[in-house]
């Protein structure tokens, strides 16, 4: 099989899970059934997904497909390998939570088996999105994540699920639109310049002619697309829907949402972002990052403090996050953009492990204000002891991952010469370290209320996590060869230039770049 | 390289078991505690005597660099080899302690500790020699950072209203501290491309200063010097033996530990920073001697000695900057002399909460009859701490004000600031007298007489620790002069 077609049977694999779930009667078939195809559908992505990054990887060379709509290159490596890794350890914590859910009588058979054909679905979608070559097909493809996950974040049925559902359908539908007008205008002006128009669709033959486009237009194209996939990203002032969103979903998909869904929209701010750097420079891409991305931190840093819904806080952080990573594009450099992807695979793996704990808190108490959920050390020790390594890690403390994206960050802000800025950061995510370690002590100790249950949940459950927990450890204390390897190489993509700014010499040689 | 390995080792083990006793039953914890630690300490005090053996010459070893540049490496040299055993060693002194403290008996705090509380000791005491044996601003940020996050376990760990506001105290007011650590990284390796502490010599003019001010931010907000004092008291909710590790070894230590390594490797310094050292020296010394007054209890009276003793840290460090070798030799016996006699303050005011059920000084008289190794300890505590020949506590502060005067001379400014720290000492003498006499002699007050016997693993770290107490001065000069 060729690796075109792998890359194709990769992302209808889910597909096809997801059109065999659905076409199952719900009423005749047990749960197993369903959860089989789940398992055979997440494992298939995982496998295949793994083994295109890895032949990506050591080959270095982008694989296409369907005639270069699709395309495999080192940064939507590190997008792939995110979402099938996390994808697959947030499906295999699915399984007894969904289990959980049917026997409290949450859900029924029809709610189950629509979760796991929209999960499926919600995996090739974002695939697609990461996958994507043509630029009117990102669009598309964010807007069909939309379309997968509405129904997951409702799929309680809850009046407060279908709010937020309705929530987020409505402003991100809006938001998206304005994506489609910024892309639109990329699209048209390539049209009108490029020397084949049938190419201008494509990524990649836009990218070398970017300085042939219209400055102006791009500038316009540019905020659009920020403020219409950043919608998507969970940007302030932009973010309205995400608390809700994820605090209403069940938690494997505010995992998943959380994870990996935000940073895909973030991929396409990528794209967008490379072409218009080529054109016009980073000064204008920078003043709109750098100022979302602050006002995110900040504003979401006491949003987080205020919060007394633990899956909201969570919520809140994912803003915080995006708004670094925002933050970290602007401010560009080599430095700056590794720091970037660092932090969208780091935040990844701590925020998916993060939800999926509130997940374990919701089974043994059924609830999510701070109020109620206390004395998890004596009710779940496993879970409270992963808790309060997720709380630390979502602060950036050493020896996890989050905290070498973080510094990276720091370095790339002062080497751009925004010394104020890193005091406001460093402010800003001090006061975030106070919210989730109060969280984490307030949750984690005290005494558990009376008709909560002792014991740990599903050993099915606390796997995923453990591997989780095991990773951001792991990629703290030393982050592998390949990733870093992997970030360089997603990273000359973006600055259109070979650098390796985590390897080698060009760490300092970036900096020199940077003074000239 | 063996010191890298024997260094490395002392680290891990302990880390180690910290994850072992998080795994396995409550009912081994102090076992794996103790042996992590006391491996630990073994391996400390060999990387001490192997340093020795090898002529004391100054090495750095890297063992994390990326594409060239060293992200985390050891350094070993005559304060970072004496100063890692004296934090390990009184760690484990502590975690002897705690085994007798931290139980039912315990008149003011009974408990049957759980697994945590050993867990994030081990880890803190690892946590502090790697800090120790750091040689990158990125290493000492790290285990900064650690250091932070164990303190806030360890002093939240009653779990009242009370501990978990002191533990948020502690947690903020130290990591914006980091934030100095972090930004004095940051600008050394845009100037430098390094993050090794001795790159901050190579620095010009006004980026050193600057990043000299950011590392003496972070040290003042660990080592709880003005403004960012506040933590150190409302740290006091913590179990005494945990303070005792704060005060004596640890969390306080390392400011002065990070910017003491700072100015090894700084080379020539702008008198700019001497000054600011010394003016906030002065100044924390000062309040913190206003601030014993009122207090009766011990622990928040020791508390603010502490903070008063780590300025003369500080203002030795000053007086360095302007010239004087001999108080920065002065500063660093300080560490290592206030080490033990904190530690051992400390860990008498936890043994009055275990056996009296009190540590209100006005409630406690008549000591010495009743508890007589507890007795001798507290008065050969107050009199080193106070700065008493042939105490150790005299020996360093020798130093540090003989350097002072040098320095001083031909420049009254600071010699105001000399002769204000010298009143402080006397005054800090007599406040320490006044209480040794109140407490030790006399009839058995109340809650003397109703005590509960010392347990033996009381009063063994009690005698291990007042010979360290007489020698210690000793010691330190042989090692650094």
């Amino acid at each position: 099989m060729s690796l075109s077609t792998c890359m194709i049977v990769l992302m209808a694999a889910p597909l096809i899970a997801a059109l065999a779930i659905a076409a199952l009667p719900s009423k005749a078939f047990p749960r197993a059934v369903y959860e089989c195809i789940h398992v055979v559908s997440i494992g298939f992505v995982l496998a295949l997904g793994v083994y295109l990054v890895y032949v990506e990887f050591t080959t270095n060379t982008p694989i296409t497909a369907l005639s270069n709509w699709c395309r495999l290159d080192a940064l939507s490596s590190v997008f792939v390998t995110l979402i099938s890794i996390i994808g697959a350890l947030v499906g295999i914590f699915s399984i007894p939570y969904i289990q959980h859910d049917v026997d409290a009588g949450h859900m029924d058979a029809g709610q189950v088996k629509s979760y796991y054909a929209f999960y499926s679905l919600f995996l090739f979608t974002m695939l697609l999105a990461a996958l994507s070559n043509n630029i009117i097909m990102m669009w598309v493809c964010i807007e069909a994540t939309t379309l997968a996950t509405v129904f997951l974040v409702g799929a309680y049925k809850t009046k407060l699920a279908l709010e937020a559902a309705w929530k987020y359908i409505i402003v991100c539908a809006a938001g998206v639109a304005f994506g489609l007008y910024g892309t639109l205008l990329v699209y048209a002006n390539a049209a009108d310049v490029l020397d084949d128009p049938s190419q201008a669709i494509f990524w990649t033959s836009i990218v070398p002619n970017a300085d042939k486009l219209d400055p102006m237009l791009l500038a316009i194209s540019f905020t659009f697309v920020v403020i219409g996939f950043g919608t998507k990203a969970g940007l302030f002032p932009m973010h309205t829907w995400l608390p809700d969103a994820h605090s209403e979903a069940p938690s494997p998909v505010s995992a998943l949402l959380s994870g990996v869904l935000l940073k895909c929209a973030v991929l396409v701010i990528i794209r967008f972002y490379v072409i218009t750097v080529g054109c016009i420079g980073i000064v204008f891409p920078r003043a709109i990052l750098v100022t979302l991305g602050t006002l995110s931190v900040v504003y979401a840093a006491f949003a987080i403090f205020k919060q007394d819904d633990i899956k909201r806080k969570l919520a809140y952080s994912s803003t915080d996050n995006i708004g670094i990573v925002a933050l970290c594009l602007g401010l560009g450099g080599p430095l700056g953009i590794a720091a970037a992807l660092l932090h969208c695979i780091f935040h990844g793996c701590t925020k998916a492990l993060m939800f999926c704990l509130s997940g374990n808190i919701l089974m043994k108490y059924d609830s999510r204000s701070m109020r109620r959920v206390n004395g998890l050390l004596e009710v779940a020790p496993v879970t409270a002891v992963l808790f309060f390594v997720g709380c630390f890690a979502l602060s950036a403390f050493p020896p996890f991952a989050m905290f070498i994206s973080e510094i990276t960050m720091y370095f790339a802000a002062i080497v751009q010469g925004y010394l104020w800025l890193v005091i406001i950061l460093g402010l800003a995510l001090t006061v975030v370290v106070a919210a989730l370690a109060i969280m984490c002590v307030r949750v984690d100790f005290g005494h558990a209320p009376a008709d909560v249950k002792k014991g740990e949940v599903p050993v099915m459950a606390l796997v995923p996590e453990v591997i989780l927990a095991a990773v951001i450890l792991w990629f703290g204390i030393a982050v592998p060869q390949p990733v870093v390897e992997g970030v360089d190489n997603a990273t000359s993509i973006i600055v259109q230039e070979q650098v390796d700014p985590l390897y080698s010499d060009a760490l300092l040689t970036g900096i020199a770049q940077v003074n000239k | 390289m063996q010191l890298s390995v024997l260094a490395g080792l002392s680290i891990i083990v302990p880390l180690v078991m910290c994850a072992l006793i998080a795994m396995c039953p409550r009912s081994v914890d102090k076992k794996l505690s103790l042996t992590g630690v006391i491996i630990s300490s073994a391996l400390t005090i060999g990387v001490m005597a192997l340093f020795a053996a090898q002529g004391m010459q100054s090495q750095t070893v890297t063992w994390l660099s990326i594409g060239g540049v060293a992200i985390m490496g050891w350094v070993f040299d005559k304060v970072s080899c004496l100063l890692a055993p004296t934090f390990v060693v009184i760690g484990l002194l502590v975690v002897i302690y705690s085994t007798a403290y931290m139980s039912p008996s315990n008149r003011e705090h009974p408990d049957e500790p759980r697994r945590r509380f050993y867990a994030f000791m081990t880890m803190f005491i690892a946590s502090m020699a790697g800090l120790v044996y750091s040689s990158t601003l990125i290493g000492q940020l790290v285990f900064f950072e650690m250091t932070g996050a164990c303190s806030w376990a360890l002093i939240g760990y009653y779990d009242t209203e009370k501990a978990r506001k002191a533990a948020l105290k502690a947690l903020i007011v130290t990591h914006i501290a980091s934030l100095g650590l972090c930004l004095a990284a940051a600008l050394l390796f845009w100037k430098t491309g390094s993050f090794e502490v001795s790159a901050i010599a190579s620095l010009q003019g006004g980026w050193k200063t600057f990043v000299l001010l950011s590392v003496l931010f972070a040290a003042w907000g660990k080592s709880a010097q003005l403004p960012f004092y506040m933590w150190l008291p409302s740290a006091m909710d913590a179990p005494t033996p945990v303070s005792a590790y704060l005060h004596g070894a640890s969390m306080v230590k390392v400011g002065v530990a990070i910017f003491a390594r700072a100015l090894i490797s700084a080379g020539e310094v702008s008198e700019a920073v001497g000054w600011v050292v010394v003016i906030g020296g002065i100044l924390t010394c000062l309040f913190a001697f206003f601030m014993y007054l009122p207090q009766k209890d011990m622990k928040r009276l020791l508390a603010f000695s502490t903070i008063s003793q780590i300025s003369y840290i500080f203002l030795g460090f000053g007086f360095y900057i302007f010239g004087s070798d001999m108080s920065f030799a002065g500063s660093v016996m300080h560490i290592f002399n206030h080490a033990w006699a904190k530690t051992l303050f400390f860990l008498i005011a936890g043994a009055c909460s275990y056996c009296l059920g009190t540590r209100m000084l006005p409630q406690i008289r008549g000591l010495v009859r009743r508890y007589p190794v507890m007795g001798v300890a507290f008065a050969v505590a107050a009199l080193a701490i106070a700065g008493c020949p042939p105490l150790n506590g005299f020996f360093s502060k020798f130093y540090i004000f003989a350097g002072g005067f040098q320095v001083a001379a031909g420049n009254p400014a600071l010699m105001v600031i000399v002769i204000a720290a010298l009143v402080e000492t006397v005054g800090c003498f007599v406040w320490f007298l006044k209480w040794i006499s109140s407490v030790l002699f006399g009839e058995p007050s109340e809650a003397v007489a109703k005590g509960q016997p010392l347990p033996p693993q009381m009063g063994a770290v009690f005698v291990v620790l007042i010979v360290m107490v007489f020698c210690s001065g000793f010691i330190a000069a042989a090692w650094l002069l």
